[in-house]
């Protein structure tokens, strides 16, 4: 089964490879609500209608489209599986709960996954490293174009694409960029930005959603209007929102380096000796020293450390992946006792071989 | 200097505010001051959820009174023939059950999606190729049916004849496309 091969070679593209502003912008997501007519929605569906439905998304895209999706049912995969496609943003927590017809179809290098069964019958989402918005939004119009010629769409010329929640109604898109803003959160700039850019139609949060706090100082900043806006201009209004945030983290980190050079590089090797030697590491503990490590290493201030490192730490620290390294199941400290291990490993490889290798004892 | 806010009262408390075009000042009374800071500055509140934040709306000032709709429905209002959903109910889970309930509570929905979305109530995204060239036979149809009734008002009784049957076969189209449609 090739779920086998997305699990062991954990890297997805969107975590090594590395897109425009990639020093501050970690990945962009796009996501398309879409329905089908004729079926009612997930919340209120037949287990013969989700049937209907997944037999046909999957129709299309299994026997047509060139580029090799697989298909995965969700009450197919054992849990710590599911847990590891949340944990890589592939799926979302509610595709993951099994007794809900949910699947997916993920393209053969997991840049585009088409959830059915989810909120909506049909969510195709991108994901693209660094900050690339329009490259993401083209990749997932092809696949919405797809489908749209082989499926009947629910759409309505007044109030656009019909999803289930009224707050992704209109283009049933939501456009989010994850943000690496440890300057901007030392001096404390992101709680006033955070309720001003609120007020522009656009959400700043925590990366694993809402009301999430946000570890490793990754925040997660996407449009909340869907309606009476086109796509370009979503894409436009978010695009200038996250270079305007650029800019000021940019300022941010200079102006702390200028002010306080010693502090700020005290504070950062502290961090990479703390995850370098460490033999307990709490999850909150590692997202906070990675994210130094990341932005000493952004600042030249760290070198022979992988950029990509806090990207894909920040993954595989979580509870679904460390187990699946462990292969067995894990408790609470048992998990820190692994996570301290993973990640000597991982600086350890970072000395001497490419940072895919991770895995490489399978 | 009275205060920026109310106009009334004299401001006595300066408030900078930093966003990402720059800083601020403002200066307000207590009263405004307390005010804009429990609506604005509150980092710890979590953002409400749609259900919270339809049910707040809905239950804090009565907007079926305000609103001058004149649809004359009862607040049950009708039920979606579909999915069985009611309008609310979906202000309670927040959700619509089919597209269906779109049609069903199309006259209520400009509001909530108002609220929703920067007072905006109306698509102008992307529209699926599909349902462009179905509106476009759709249309064609109606064309001709305007034409057919008109040459049977004249009495014209072949050419009604000709337009019944172009109709009938984009009708036949249209049904291919999935989707019937009543021509006569």
């Amino acid at each position: 089964m090739s779920i086998e091969k997305f699990m062991r070679d954990a890297v997805t593209p969107w975590m090594t490879a590395y897109g425009e502003h990639s020093d501050i912008v970690m990945s962009t997501r796009i996501r398309l609500a879409r329905n089908l007519t004729g079926y009612r929605y997930p919340i209120a569906f037949t287990e013969e209608e989700a049937m209907a439905v997944d037999r046909a998304v999957t129709g299309v895209l299994l026997d047509t489209m060139q580029s090799g999706y697989s298909y995965t049912k969700m009450s197919d995969l054992p849990a710590l599986e599911r847990q590891v496609l949340v944990e890589k943003h592939l799926i979302s927590p509610q595709l993951a709960i099994p007794d809900r017809h949910g699947a997916v179809l993920l393209s053969a290098d997991e840049t585009v996954s088409v959830m059915v069964n989810e909120e909506d019958h049909i969510r195709i989402q991108c994901i693209y490293p660094g900050l690339q918005l329009e490259d993401a939004y083209k990749q997932a119009d092809q696949v919405d174009d797809y489908l749209e010629k082989e499926l009947p769409y629910a759409f309505d010329e007044d109030f656009g694409y019909l999803t289930s929640c009224p707050s992704n109604t209109g283009t049933g898109m939501r456009a989010s960029v994850m943000m690496h803003l440890p300057a901007l959160t030392m001096t404390k700039q992101i709680d006033r930005i955070i309720p001003a850019i609120s007020r522009l139609g656009i959400i700043v949060r925590g990366s694993y959603g809402e009301g999430s706090e946000a570890p490793g100082n990754v925040y997660q900043v996407s449009n909340q209007t869907t309606l009476g806006k086109t796509e370009q201009e979503i894409l436009t209004d978010l695009g200038n929102i996250a270079s305007r945030l650029i800019g000021h983290e940019r300022k941010s980190r200079e102006l702390l380096l200028a002010k306080s050079r010693i502090a700020l590089e005290n504070r950062l090797f502290r961090s990479l000796g703390t995850i370098s030697y460490a033999r307990l590491l709490p999850s909150g503990e590692a997202a906070r020293c990675l994210s130094d490590v990341r932005l000493g290493i952004d600042l030249g201030i760290i070198q022979d450390v992988d950029m990509s490192i806090l990207n894909e730490l920040m993954i595989f620290m979580q509870a679904g992946f460390l187990q699946q390294y462990a292969s067995t199941e894990l408790s609470q400290e048992e998990r820190d006792i692994f996570r301290a291990k993973l990640f000597r490993e991982r600086l350890n490889v970072d000395k001497s071989s490419p940072p895919t290798e991770i895995n490489s004892e399978e | 200097m009275n205060c920026e806010n109310c106009k009334e009262r004299p401001a006595s408390i300066t408030i900078k505010q930093e966003s990402v075009i720059g800083s601020l000042e403002r200066h307000l009374c207590e009263k405004c001051a307390f005010q804009s800071q429990t609506f604005h500055f509150d980092p710890n509140q979590e953002p409400l959820s749609i259900q919270q934040f339809l049910s707040h709306w809905f239950s804090g000032s009565d907007p079926f009174q305000a609103q001058p709709q004149t649809r004359g429905e009862p607040l049950e209002g009708p039920e979606c023939p579909a999915c069985g959903l009611t309008f609310p109910k979906f202000l309670d889970i927040g959700k619509f059950g089919c597209a269906d309930c779109y049609d069903t509570f199309r006259g209520s929905l400009p509001q909530v999606f108002g609220k929703l979305h920067n007072g905006h109530s109306t698509h102008t995204g992307k529209v699926p190729v599909s349902f462009n060239e179905l509106y476009a036979v759709k249309k064609k149809i109606e064309e001709i049916r305007v034409k057919m009734k008109e040459a049977v008002e004249a009495e014209r009784f072949e050419e009604a004849a000709a337009l019944r049957d172009e109709a009938n076969t984009l009708k036949q189209h249209l049904s291919y496309g999935g989707e019937d449609n009543d021509v006569d």
